[in-house]
C-alpha cells in the first residue's frame, strides 16, 4: 500500500529548491516587477511612455517576460515531478473555486490557497503557484488580458511572502499571522493593479487622471480617490475573505498540506546492499543502517554520483 | 523477466516492514496474479517493481529488484518507463491531458519517439485495445472500462515488455470487466506480455492466472500455482470456497471446470425436497413509500415513473449497467438530489415522517440516509475523533455514539488517523458511523463494495443485515453479483430508467445470464445462490 | 487552426487600437474581433459575452467619469451645463460642470480603444484551445505548461466534485450556505486533489516525465540571470525615455533570454506527436497580425494597417476540398 501517511512532517518543506542563481533570478525579476507596477510614480514626464495610453500594455510585454524567464530558473533549478503535479492541482483547485465563490463582491477564496500553500510548501512553490494559478483561472474562465501579467506576478509575491515568513508561530499564531498577512497582501495587491493600470482605465482628461510629472502626493491623491470611487470595495471585501477563509479552515487546510508535503516529499530513498538486511527488518528504517546508497537526489535535475543509467 | 532478490521494504516513520524478505521471480510471458488481505503490501510489491518504491515514495529497500536485467537500485521509474508499463488503481487520476489520443501519445513523447513511429504505434494500440472510435473522446466522458482500457494503452504505447496492473477490475461493471481482462489476456497469448496484476475480487481473473503471489499480512509472499494457494478464508472466491465445502482437489478456477465436477454433488441435492425458502415478504406498512419518481437533467431522463416500496426490514439490491439511473433514482429517494416529479413518504418509528425532500436536511437525514458513491465527500475533518464528534452533534445523538458505532463497524480505528489515510473498508464504516448516528429509518448505498476485499464485504453485509433487523429497510446499488447474492432478500432492475425486474434475489439472479453469482452458475438448475447456502443443503442431505 | 496563429493576430489589433482614436478605425477593429469570436469559436470555450460586458464597462466608466469629475475645457458645443461644485474635502476636483460633445466623444472613444483590446485578446482566446496553446510551448518551458495544462484537465472535474461535495453536505443535514458551507465544502476538494497530486505525480513518473539523457547546462542559469539583468536596464531606459537606452537593452534580454531557454532545453529529448501545423491560414492570420504590430509601432497609417489585419480573417474561410478529378 502507500506509505504511511500523517506522519510529523517537515513544518515546511521545499517543493522547489531555490539555489543560489535561482534567488538571483527571484530578486531581479521583483526589483523589474516593482519598477514595472510602480511606474506611474517613477516615470520621467519627458518620456514617451508617460503619455501613451498604451504605456501598461508595453510594460506588460515586459513583464510577461520577466516571469518566463525566472520560470524557467526556477524550473531549472529544481522542480520534479511532484512539485509539478502539485502546482497543477493546486492551480486547477484555484480555478475551480472562482466559480464557487463568484457573486459576492471581490469573494475569492484564491488568494487562501495561495497563501496556505506558499506557507507549507516554501517559497519558490509560492512564486510559482501564484503565476500558475491565475494564468490557468484566466485561461478557464476567459479573464484574459494585458492585465494577466501584472496579476501574475502580484499573485506570485502573495505565494513567495507567505513562504518566507517566519517559521515559529505554530497553532493559532500561526493562524493569525497568516489570516493577517493574506489580508494585508490582497489589498497590496488591488492597490498595486490599481495603480499600474489607473492611467490606463481613466484615461487623462479627468481630474482624478494620472498628471505626467505632476508632485508624488498630488499623483497619489488621485490614486487614492480613484481607488475609493472604483474598487476599494472589491479589495476590501477581497481581504476580508481571505481572512477569514484562512480562520475558517486555515488548521485543516495546514494539515492537508503538510500530509501531502510528507507524503509527496521527500523522504529520502534508501538502498541497502546488504541482502540480509536483518536490522532493516526488524527495526525501525530512522536508524539508517551503513552501507547505503542514498538516492534522494532524485527530485533534482542533477543526476546523483553514481549509477548513471543512461549513456550520454 | 521479474526477479525479487530477497526484498525488504520498510515505509520511512513505519516500525514493521511492508514487505519482509520477499524472493521471488517472473518469467518472461507469465501473467501473475498477486492476492491478498487490504494493508499487505499487494501495492508496495508493484510499485517495487516498477521502481515507484523507494525512488518516488522514500523508505528503505533492502535486497535488490532486477526487471530484465536491469536493477531498480540504478533505474528510477523513469528509466524504466521503456520496459515497465503501470498502470495504478484508479486510472483516471493518472491522466496527464484531455483527450483519448493525446494521453496515449504522452508516453512516447516523454521517450523521444520519432513522429513515424509514433504514428505507428498509436494505430496498433488503438486497434489492439478497441478505442479506435474513442480517439477524440474526452477521457472525463469514458465509462470506466473505457478509462481502464485507455490507461493500459497510455502505458502500451512505450512498448513495454511487462505490465503492471493495480486492481484493474475492481471498479468495474461486470461487462467492462471481462473486456479488460479480454485486452490483457490477448496481450499476454499473443503478444507475449509479462503481466503483473493485483486484484481483490478473484472470481473473475484467477482462471486466467499462471502463477499466485500471495501477500500475508505480515508482508511475506509465497509463490504458487493458484489452485494451491487460495485457501477459503478471507481473500478467497467462492469458487475455491464451494470447491472446499465438496471436497474437490485440484479446486476449480473457472465456471466450466466447476461445472464438469458438479452432476455428483447436484445428484445429491436434487433429490432432496426444496431446502432453502426464502422468508415470506415482511408485513405491515412499507418504511419507504415511492410513487412515479421522475429525474430529468435538461433534455435527459435519468428515471421515469418509478415506483417502488422499501419494506422495512429487508435489504433491496438495485442493479442494471452504467447510467441506468440508479445513482439518480438514490439520491431523488433521499430527497437531496433532483426530482421532477413524484413523491416518497417515509415511515419512521411507525409514524408518517413525511416526504425527505420536503424537509430541512437535518430532519430528512433521520428518515433516509444516503452514503454516496465516493463515502470521502461527506467527510471533511482532519481526524477520525474530529469527524466522530462532529457527526455527534449534528445528529443530536449522545457524544461517543457515532466512535461507538464505528468501533462495531470496523474494529478498532485510531482516534488521530487523518479520515484519508484509512482503508477503503474503514472510510466506508466511518461514514457509516456519521449517517447512522442521526438513527434514520432508510439507509441508502451507492456502489458500496468498490475496493472492498472479502473480508470488508462480508463486515458490510452484516452492518446492513443488521439494520434491517433492527426495523430499518436498506437500498443498495451495486454490480457486484456476489455480495448482492450475499446481503439482497430482493433484486430491483433498473435499464434506462424504468423498473425492468422486481422481485426476490433468487428469481431474478438464478434466471439472469449477466447477473448470476458464480455458485448459481454452477449449481444451475438448482436455485442456490451462495456457498453458506450449499452448505445448509448438505446438512439437510446429510 | 495552430492555436498560437490567432495570438498573434491579436497582438497586431492591440498595438493598433493603442495607436488610434479614429471611429473608423475602432469600428473596424471591433468588427474584426467579432467576426473571429462568432465564425472561429472552437468548441468549448468560454462565452465571449464576459468580453464583452467588460468592454462595454470600460467605455461607460470613462464617460461616466468625464461627467463627474472631468476637466471641462471649453471646446465648442455645450451639451448638458450642470451645475458644478467644489467639493470642500477634495480640493482640485470639480464635479459635473458643463458636458460638451467633443469631451464625450474623446472619452468614449478613449474607451472605445481599451474595449478594443479586450476583445481581441478575448476572440484569440474564444478561437484557440489553450489546451493545444500549452502543448506547442518550446521545451524549456516543459514543466511549466505541463503543470498548466494538468490544471486546465483536471478544473472541469474539480467543478464536479466541489458540486457533489456541495450536495454530500445536505446528506449530512448541514447548511450548504454561508461562508462556513462555502470554506468546508472547498475541503474535501482539496483534501482529494492533493491525494490526487500525488498519484498523478506517480503515473506521470513511471511514463517516462522529464526523462532525460543528458544533464542540464551549466551556463543556462548565468544566462537567465543575466537576461533579467538586462530587462531591468531595458525597463529603466523606458522609465526615463531614452530610447538609446531601452531597445538595445531589452533587444539583449530577449536574446540571452532565448539563449538560456535552449540551454535549459539541452539534453532533453522529447518529441511531439502530430504537433499542429503552421501553414498558409496561420501564415495569413499571424502574418497580417505581425505586420499590424510593426505598423502601428512604427507609426504606420491606422486604417491601412486596420485593412490589413481585416485581411487576416481571411484564414478563417473554410480551406477548399481538394479538386475533383474531371475525367
Amino acid at each position: 500500500m502507500t506509505a504511511p501517511a500523517g506522519r510529523s512532517g517537515p513544518g515546511r518543506a521545499a517543493a522547489v529548491r531555490l539555489g543560489r542563481w535561482s534567488v538571483v533570478a527571484l530578486v531581479l525579476a521583483s526589483a523589474v516587477g516593482l519598477a514595472a507596477f510602480g511606474w506611474p510614480l517613477l516615470v520621467n514626464p519627458e518620456a514617451g511612455l508617460a503619455h501613451a495610453t498604451d504605456a501598461p500594455l508595453v510594460l506588460g510585454v515586459v513583464v510577461a517576460g520577466v516571469l518566463l524567464v525566472v520560470h524557467l530558473a526556477l524550473a531549472d533549478g529544481g522542480m520534479d515531478v511532484k512539485a509539478v503535479a502539485l502546482l497543477g492541482l493546486l492551480a486547477a483547485v484555484g480555478a475551480a473555486l472562482r466559480p464557487l465563490s463568484a457573486g459576492a463582491a471581490g469573494v475569492e477564496l484564491v488568494f487562501t490557497v495561495l497563501v496556505l500553500g506558499g506557507r507549507v510548501l516554501g517559497p519558490g512553490f509560492g512564486f510559482a503557484l501564484g503565476a500558475t494559478t491565475l494564468a490557468t483561472s484566466a485561461l478557464l474562465t476567459g479573464g484574459v488580458g494585458p492585465w494577466l501579467p501584472f496579476q501574475m506576478l502580484g499573485a506570485a509575491w502573495v505565494g513567495l511572502g507567505a513562504g518566507l515568513l517566519p517559521r515559529r508561530p505554530r497553532g493559532s499564531a500561526e493562524l493569525v499571522m497568516l489570516a493577517g498577512y493574506g489580508a494585508l497582501a490582497s489589498l497590496a495587491f488591488g492597490l498595486a493593479m490599481n495603480l499600474s493600470f489607473w492611467p490606463f482605465t481613466l484615461g487623462s482628461d479627468t481630474a482624478l487622471s494620472f498628471v505626467p510629472g505632476a508632485p508624488l502626493g498630488d499623483n497619489l491623491r488621485r490614486l487614492a480617490a480613484f481607488t475609493v470611487a472604483t474598487s476599494l470595495g472589491w479589495d476590501v471585501g477581497r481581504a476580508v475573505t481571505t481572512a477569514v477563509g484562512v480562520a475558517l479552515v486555515g488548521a485543516p487546510v495546514l494539515r492537508l498540506l503538510r500530509r501531502t508535503a510528507a507524503r509527496a516529499a521527500f523522504v529520502p530513498a534508501v538502498f541497502v546492499t546488504d541482502r540480509t538486511a536483518e536490522h532493516v527488518a526488524d527495526g525501525s528504517a530512522d536508524r539508517v543502517p551503513e552501507r547505503v546508497v542514498d538516492r534522494s537526489a532524485d527530485r533534482s535535475t542533477e543526476r546523483p554520483a553514481t549509477g548513471e543509467p543512461l549513456p550520454r | 523477466m521479474i526477479r525479487l532478490d530477497h526484498v525488504t521494504v520498510t515505509y520511512s516513520g513505519a516500525t514493521s516492514p511492508a514487505l519482509r524478505d520477499v524472493d521471488v521471480s517472473v518469467a518472461e510471458g507469465e501473467l501473475c496474479l498477486v492476492v491478498g488481505p487490504t494493508g499487505a503490501g499487494k501495492s508496495t510489491l508493484l510499485r517495487a517493481v516498477s521502481g515507484l518504491v523507494p525512488h518516488f515514495s522514500g523508505g528503505t529497500l533492502a535486497g535488490r529488484v532486477l526487471v530484465d536485467g536491469r536493477d531498480t537500485r540504478e533505474h528510477r521509474p523513469r528509466d524504466l518507463a521503456d520496459l515497465v508499463g503501470v498502470v495504478l488503481q484508479d486510472p483516471a487520476r493518472g491522466f496527464v491531458t484531455e483527450t483519448v489520443e493525446d494521453e496515449l501519445a504522452y508516453a512516447m513523447e516523454q521517450l523521444g519517439l520519432p513522429p513515424a513511429a509514433m504514428r505507428v504505434r498509436m494505430e496498433e494500440v488503438l486497434d489492439l485495445l478497441g478505442l479506435a472510435g474513442l480517439r477524440d473522446a474526452s477521457l472525463r466522458d469514458l465509462s470506466g472500462g473505457e478509462q481502464q482500457r485507455a490507461a493500459i494503452g497510455a502505458v502500451l504505447t512505450a512498448h513495454p515488455r511487462v505490465l503492471v496492473l493495480d486492481e484493474p477490475t475492481s471498479a468495474l461493471d461486470p461487462p467492462a470487466a471481462d473486456d479488460v481482462l479480454a485486452a490483457l489476456t490477448r496481450l499476454v497469448h499473443d503478444h507475449g506480455m509479462t503481466v503483473l496484476l493485483a486484484e481483490h475480487r478473484l472470481e473473475r481473473v484467477v482462471q486466467y492466472a499462471d502463477r499466485v503471489l500471495a501477500v500475508a499480512p505480515d508482508g511475506t509472499v509465497r509463490e504458487g500455482r493458484a489452485a494451491d494457494l487460495l485457501e477459503p478464508g478471507a481473500s478467497a472466491p467462492p469458487l475455491v470456497e464451494l470447491a472446499q465445502v465438496a471436497g474437490w482437489r485440484p479446486v476449480p478456477l473457472s465456471v466450466r471446470d466447476a461445472r464438469r465436477r458438479v452432476t455428483a454433488l447436484r445428484g445429491r441435492l436434487a433429490a432432496l425436497p426444496p431446502t432453502v425458502t426464502d422468508a415470506p415478504p415482511a408485513g405491515g406498512a412499507p418504511a419507504l413509500t415511492a410513487r412515479g419518481m421522475h429525474v430529468r437533467y435538461r433534455r435527459a431522463h435519468a428515471v421515469r415513473g418509478v415506483d417502488l416500496d422499501l419494506d422495512a426490514g429487508t435489504v433491496t439490491a438495485l442493479m442494471g449497467r452504467n447510467g441506468a439511473g440508479k445513482s439518480s433514482l438514490l439520491w431523488a429517494l433521499a430527497g437531496a438530489g433532483p426530482r421532477s416529479a413524484g413523491s416518497v413518504a417515509v415511515r419512521r418509528e411507525g409514524r408518517d415522517g413525511g416526504d425527505p425532500a420536503a424537509l430541512v436536511p437535518a430532519r430528512a437525514r433521520e428518515l433516509v440516509a444516503l452514503v454516496p458513491q465516493d463515502p470521502m465527500d461527506l467527510v471533511y475533518l482532519s481526524s477520525v475523533a474530529d469527524e466522530c464528534a462532529a457527526g455527534d452533534r449534528q445528529a443530536g445523538a449522545p457524544p461517543g455514539t457515532c466512535a461507538a458505532l464505528l468501533a462495531r463497524l470496523a474494529g478498532p480505528v485510531p482516534d488521530d488517523a487523518h479520515p484519508r489515510d484509512l482503508s477503503e473498508g474503514q472510510r466506508l464504516a466511518l461514514v457509516l458511523a456519521v449517517q447512522l448516528a442521526a438513527r434514520p429509518s432508510v439507509l441508502l448505498l451507492d456502489e458500496p463494495t468498490r475496493g472492498l476485499d472479502y473480508a470488508a464485504k462480508r463486515a458490510l453485509a452484516a452492518i446492513l443485515a443488521g439494520h434491517a433487523a433492527g426495523g430499518g429497510a436498506v437500498l443498495l446499488s451495486s454490480h457486484d453479483v456476489e455480495f448482492v447474492a450475499q446481503c439482497a432478500e430482493r433484486v430491483v432492475v433498473l435499464a434506462d430508467g424504468e423498473v425492468v425486474t422486481d422481485g426476490s434475489a433468487r428469481d431474478v439472479l438464478v434466471a439472469s445470464p449477466t447477473f448470476a453469482p458464480q455458485v448459481a452458475k454452477v449449481m444451475h438448475p438448482l436455485p442456490l445462490l451462495t456457498v453458506d447456502e450449499v452448505r445448509a443443503a448438505l446438512a439437510v442431505a446429510g | 487552426m495552430h492555436p498560437a496563429a490567432w495570438w498573434v493576430w491579436a497582438a497586431g489589433v492591440v498595438a493598433l487600437a493603442g495607436r488610434t482614436t479614429s471611429p473608423a478605425v475602432l469600428g473596424l477593429l471591433v468588427a474584426a474581433t467579432l467576426v473571429l469570436a462568432g465564425l472561429g469559436r472552437r468548441p468549448g470555450a468560454p462565452p465571449f459575452s464576459g468580453y464583452l460586458v467588460l468592454g462595454l464597462g470600460i467605455v461607460v466608466v470613462r464617460v461616466v467619469f468625464y461627467v463627474l469629475v472631468g476637466l471641462k475645457v471649453p471646446d465648442g458645443q455645450v451639451l448638458v451645463d450642470l451645475p458644478s461644485w467644489q467639493p470642500p474635502w477634495a480640493p482640485g476636483v470639480e464635479l459635473l460642470g458643463p458636458v460638451t460633445a467633443a469631451g464625450l466623444a474623446r472619452a468614449a472613444l478613449g474607451g472605445l480603444a481599451l474595449a478594443v483590446m479586450v476583445l481581441a485578446v478575448g476572440a484569440a482566446a474564444t478561437a484557440s484551445s489553450p489546451s493545444r496553446l500549452l502543448r506547442s510551448v518550446p521545451p524549456a518551458l516543459h514543466h511549466l505548461a505541463t503543470a498548466a495544462a494538468i490544471a486546465v484537465a483536471v478544473a472541469p472535474s474539480l467543478v464536479r466534485a466541489t458540486g457533489a461535495a456541495r450536495r454530500a453536505r445536505r446528506l449530512r443535514g448541514l447548511p450548504d450556505r454561508g461562508p462556513r458551507a462555502l470554506a468546508e465544502t472547498a475541503l474535501p476538494v482539496l483534501a482529494d486533489a492533493l491525494d490526487r497530486a500525488v498519484d498523478l505525480a506517480a503515473s506521470m513518473d513511471v511514463r517516462g516525465y522529464a526523462r532525460r539523457s543528458g544533464r542540464a547546462d551549466p551556463r543556462a542559469l548565468p544566462a537567465l540571470v543575466a537576461a533579467l539583468l538586462a530587462s531591468a536596464v531595458g525597463l529603466y531606459g523606458l522609465l526615463t525615455g531614452d530610447p538609446a537606452y531601452a531597445v538595445p537593452a531589452l533587444a539583449a534580454a530577449v536574446g540571452l533570454g532565448t539563449a538560456g531557454g535552449l540551454l535549459a532545453a539541452r539534453g532533453a529529448r522529447r518529441t511531439r506527436y502530430r504537433p499542429d501545423p503552421w501553414r498558409g491560414r496561420e501564415w495569413l492570420a499571424a502574418g497580417a497580425g505581425a505586420i499590424g504590430l510593426v505598423g502601428a509601432v512604427a507609426g504606420g497609417p491606422p486604417v491601412v494597417l486596420a485593412a490589413v489585419v481585416l485581411a487576416g480573417l481571411g484564414a478563417l474561410v473554410p480551406a477548399p476540398l481538394p479538386a475533383e478529378v474531371s475525367a
